[in-house]
């Protein structure tokens, strides 16, 4: 019992230690700047407005013709 | 997939509707990709707000146009990287810009095949866009480029209108002068 409560100790400390890393990641090192630039794109979040912004515009717009557009984009 | 409608119906839905559902998981897809670069090009959020909601919007009207030769994202990375260029354009034309000569870079102390270290990733964006902002525009275009796992050297060459051994060349520079402004805001 004593054993099963230090392992799930151990294991508390690890996760905690594994969340506390991935919240303030201090101290990384990038092969060079595409691989910074990959990272902080990944933290970058799109504004969610710009969706909104462009669900209303788009109603105000024409549809696209029927070409078969769809077909090369989703096909691929 | 079944076969296009010319009329209005596709799936049981009018095809406008049709079309907004599969552009928005197009969105969803490149969204994030188009927002950066204009992010980190423009310098600026709301600038870069505007501009891939702009992209988007003229994509949208244009989607007729796309011929399938390219990639969604290249032919998404064309219309944003025109975009940019005529904000910048018209930026320049209001206010003075003073270029930095190559040999600055040329003969800067940063080595390009050290890794980039950093402390705190805290203020990590602002730090990255000094850097890039102390760039040369063609510089900064081609490293938000490359960085993008999607695109092969081919394509950025292509977006950039150049040759892909230019393209190699130039990004050796780029990298350099990149490494050397990121160390000295550090």
């Amino acid at each position: 019992m004593k054993n099963h409560n230090r392992l799930t100790q151990q294991q508390r400390q690890q996760e905690e230690l594994a969340a506390h890393q991935s919240q303030a990641p201090s101290g990384k090192e990038f092969a060079g700047p595409e691989d910074l630039l990959r990272f902080d794109a990944a933290q970058t979040s799109v504004p969610e407005s710009i969706a909104e912004r462009l669900q209303n515009s788009s109603a105000t717009v024409a549809p696209p013709s029927a070409r078969p557009w769809w077909k090369r984009v989703f096909e691929r | 997939m079944n076969e296009p409608v010319s009329g209005c119906d596709v799936r049981g839905e009018p095809l406008k509707e049709w079309v907004a559902e599969e552009f928005s998981s197009l969105y969803n897809e490149h969204s994030r990709a188009i927002y950066y670069l204009t992010l980190r090009y423009l310098g600026d959020p709301q600038k870069a707000e505007d501009a891939t909601h702009d992209v988007f919007l003229k994509a949208f009207r244009k989607l007729d146009q796309f011929r399938g030769e390219a990639s969604f994202r290249t032919w998404l990375y064309r219309i944003a990287i025109n975009h940019c260029q005529n904000l910048n354009n018209a930026w320049q034309e209001r206010h003075i810009h003073s270029g930095v000569d190559d040999s600055v870079w040329e003969n800067a102390a940063a080595k390009t095949d050290s890794p980039l270290r950093v402390l705190e990733t805290k203020e990590l964006g602002q730090r990255i866009q000094k850097a890039l902002d102390g760039l040369p525009e063609e510089y900064r275009l081609l490293l938000l480029l490359v960085a993008d796992a999607e695109l092969s050297y081919e394509e950025v060459a292509e977006l950039v209108g150049q040759s892909a051994d230019a393209v190699r060349g130039k990004l050796h520079r780029a990298r350099k002068s990149f490494a050397t402004l990121f160390e000295a805001n550090g």
